[in-house]
């Protein structure tokens, strides 16, 4: 199961934009509610060693560029063995998107970095966990 | 149109400032004032970023025009977020060039080192996409994913680290910077990593200050040649590409096209270095150097003092120092200072100068033009 990702289309010149936007950010037109799957490739990264108020440091941002050439802002767990043009599974855990491409140690890693309830960050872990026994099941029958 | 000369401009010194800003504002439009010989302009434009949340002060055209005693003198005041002083410095210029007004004083200023540096970096970077900045994306952040991006294009570490090596020799000459000291290569690339792969000598630091310049249509040794504004969107994630500024382009070519010429006629220029490889943006963007040659050209010392280009003679945003809405007026008052022979210790020789101003992650930049008259 790969998640999907809310974007918008212009019906002008087809960019594509997640999330979604009501205008065109280069035509006075309405775009249109489109779904992108969550799967792209890394056209750049950083890691802030003093990130803004709310986040723990070290902090990995990515921009990721889903198909459609939408690009996308996320958060990763680490960027090690990152580069630019690798591929990245995305996922949403409480309606914030994480990239990521190591494995599920690592994944769940992300979720301690999280500013937020012992508890939260616990059943955040759960889920990304389930998520990924899911993905792999549906691999596995593919 | 009219043509529009410049008559004054004038500075404070760039720094840690204990003055209030009105002050500040007012030191560099007497400063302005007194160099074109004028008591008292005929309209006033005024840049601030955001001195509501800086300072907690609004109505800020009126604030600035009553402290220095011109309550009846229209006043008005730009916004462009990082680049306010350019807008500020175009909003004159077309009153002027439109006959509207005769001689206009522009005053930009900021101050901010009175706050904490997380304060200033969150006030800062809420000129960001708010969905960007949801993901704890800062100026510095943004600028790091756009470096990442360049060291695939052939610009590393090195090339990125002397441009603050140069900057900082050139702000070592000019008494208004705010680092007079210079920096080693060495030291400048092993500073502590702020967005990876960007270190903080890569970045301009926070600092108050004021500038102004006083525009007319009476002749003067200084033309304002041609003004041109570029944008782009507010979100980084939606540009077509991450190593050129759309923004950057489009006001070079407009100020190109007023000015009846080229980046062939430049002889040296004040660029926007807030973040160091956007320096070597900024130079092929303006087509000073050719697409793909500003490492080179940088390492080469093309672009020092002594070079064939020099480039921020000031000192730039990295060491003369960055007060936001007083920076795009700065880079004014060094071409103007430098094409009237008034840049002792670092002075050049050149009669076309460029100023190249970025307005919050480059979505709505500016480029100017002045030209030194012949005598």
């Amino acid at each position: 199961m790969i998640e999907t990702i809310a974007a918008s289309r212009c019906p002008r010149c087809d960019t594509v934009v997640a999330p979604p936007a009501p205008f065109c950010p280069r035509h006075p037109v309405a775009m249109i509610p489109v779904g992108l799957q969550g799967i792209g490739e890394v056209v750049s990264f950083t890691t802030l060693h003093s990130p803004p108020e709310g986040f723990r440091s070290p902090l990995h941002i990515a921009l990721v560029e889903l198909e459609e050439g939408a690009r996308f802002v996320c958060h990763g767990a680490e960027t090690r063995g990152l580069k630019m043009g690798t591929t990245v599974a995305i996922e949403a855990i409480d309606n914030v998107y994480y990239f990521s491409h190591l494995g599920t140690l690592d994944r769940a890693r992300i979720f301690w970095r999280r500013t937020g309830r012992a508890g939260d960050r616990v059943n955040a872990i759960a889920r990304s966990l389930a998520k990924r026994v899911w993905k792999g099941k549906t691999r596995a029958e593919n | 149109m009219l043509n529009v000369w410049v008559a004054g401009a004038g500075m404070t010194r760039i720094g840690k400032r204990s003055e209030a800003l009105p002050d500040l504002m007012a030191e560099a439009a007497h400063a302005a004032l007194s160099a074109a010989a004028l008591e008292e302009p005929d309209a006033i434009v005024v840049a601030t970023m955001n001195p509501e949340e800086f300072l907690g002060d609004g109505n800020f055209a009126s604030h600035v025009a009553t402290h220095m005693g011109f309550a009846n003198v229209p006043t008005l005041r730009v916004e462009t977020a990082t680049s306010s002083g350019a807008a500020a410095f175009y909003m004159a210029f077309a009153q002027v060039a439109a006959g509207l007004h005769r001689r206009v004083l522009v005053v930009g200023g900021e101050k901010m080192t009175h706050l904490s540096t997380p304060r200033v970096s969150e006030l800062i970077g809420r000129s960001i996409d708010p969905y960007e900045r949801s993901y704890g994306a800062t100026m510095p952040a943004l600028a790091g994913l756009i470096t990442r991006a360049l060291t695939a294009h052939g610009i590393g570490l090195r090339e990125f680290s002397q441009v603050a090596v140069k900057n900082h020799a050139n702000a070592a000459r000019n008494p208004y910077a705010h680092f007079p000291q210079p920096v080693t290569l060495n030291a400048v690339m092993e500073s502590r990593i702020v967005a990876d792969p960007l270190r903080l000598l890569h970045c301009c630091p926070i600092s108050d200050g004021a500038a102004a310049v006083v525009l007319t249509a009476e002749p003067t040794p200084v033309r304002v040649a041609g003004i041109g504004q570029g944008t782009d969107t507010l979100a980084v994630r939606h540009r077509y590409a991450l190593t050129s500024f759309r923004a950057t382009q489009e006001a070079a070519k407009a100020a190109y096209a007023m000015a009846g010429f080229g980046p062939e006629r430049v002889d040296f220029a004040e660029l926007h270095d807030a973040f160091t490889p956007f320096e070597l943006i900024a130079l092929e963007d303006t087509g000073l150097v050719p697409p793909g040659k500003a490492g080179r050209a940088t390492l080469d010392g093309d672009t020092a003092l002594d070079g064939r280009i020099p480039i921020n003679p000031s000192g730039g945003l990295k060491a003369r120092g960055h007060p936001l809405a007083a920076t795009g007026i700065a880079q004014i008052v060094e071409c103007v200072w430098q094409l009237t022979g008034g840049a002792p210790g670092r002075q050049l020789s050149g009669r076309v100068a460029l100023a190249h101003s970025i307005g919050g992650l480059a979505t709505n930049n500016w480029v100017s033009l002045l030209e030194a008259r012949r005598p």
